[in-house]
């Protein structure tokens, strides 16, 4: 699930490894630190379904960025499909749920 | 911070991956890992667990890029991908197959008929026995054929169908010993 956030982030934008850390924090995924990006990010640029380029960061020194190749997209709209139905599938099981604790 | 990427960077050499591509992943993860501890963002929290064990770390990255092969627990040849048994079954075979045809042969020369009946000559080949006479019209002409089957090109055949398949046997040792996985760079 979480390489398929990676594809997320760098759809939206170019991003090398600790700036797509950040953005999945912002929106707060803050257990990435628990497995590291790094090994994922290995793994799809295997896989090729990134593209990478060098690149002067901000100020300091040339990041290697990571953006979706077009099996990356493919692999996005599709893992982003099924878990829309995972999801929903869950939902309509969970959704109804009412619950009360006695404390 | 430094030491946990000098660490990955030794870990890599040992695994074989290469300078160039060692120097750059180190690269990257020095920058990330300064530009975090600026943020206020620890090793542990960019990396987790295995912040504590940069060696498990750097295995498990650069196996997952492809630049180094996946450990493979040992595993058990058969008995038919040894080479030497190969050889020496190959071996074992011709040795039978000699035996075969040579024996073969002479059981098939001692039990063969003495005598054939034709009811004309035709084949130039025959040879009447002394004593036989002309054979009258009609009437069928007796020989004595002598059969005598010569074992030389039966052994030479089974010769060349043992070297053949020790040939094709050490071939296809040899191509399966070069299927080894190479890593990928």
């Amino acid at each position: 699930m979480l390489d398929l956030c990676l594809l997320a982030v760098i759809d939206e934008e170019p991003a090398y490894g600790y700036e797509m850390t950040k953005r999945l924090r912002e929106r707060g995924l803050a257990f990435v630190g628990e497995g590291s990006i790094y090994p994922l990010l290995g793994r799809l640029e295997r896989d090729g379904l990134v593209d990478t380029r060098r690149a002067a960061s901000n100020g300091g020194p040339p990041r290697k960025y990571y953006q979706p190749s077009g099996a990356g997209r493919l692999a996005l709209a599709l893992g982003v499909s099924e878990w829309r139905a995972a999801r929903d599938a869950v939902d309509a099981v969970l959704a109804p749920v009412t619950v009360e604790v006695a404390t | 911070m430094s030491d946990f990427v000098e660490q990955c960077r030794r870990e890599w050499k040992r695994l074989g991956v290469s300078d160039p591509l060692a120097d750059e992943m180190a690269a990257d993860l020095a920058s990330d890992l300064n530009e975090a501890e600026a943020d206020g963002v620890s090793v542990e929290e960019l990396l987790g667990r295995t912040a504590f064990d940069p060696a498990s770390f750097a295995a498990t990255w650069a196996t997952e890029r492809g630049v180094i092969p996946p450990p493979r627990s040992p595993q058990p040849r058969s008995f038919f991908r040894r080479p030497l048994t190969l050889g020496a079954v190959a071996v074992l075979v011709f040795v039978v197959l000699s035996f075969v045809a040579l024996f073969g042969t002479v059981l098939i020369t001692r039990a063969a008929p003495p005598t054939l009946a034709f009811r004309r000559a035709t084949a130039p080949s025959l040879r009447l026995l002394p004593g036989a006479g002309q054979p009258l019209p009609g009437q069928p002409l007796v020989v004595h054929a002598h059969t005598s089957v010569n074992a030389v090109p039966l052994l030479l055949f089974f010769l060349v169908l043992g070297i053949i398949a020790i040939v094709i046997t050490w071939l296809w040792t040899a191509r399966t010993r070069s299927r080894a996985p190479s890593a990928p760079v």
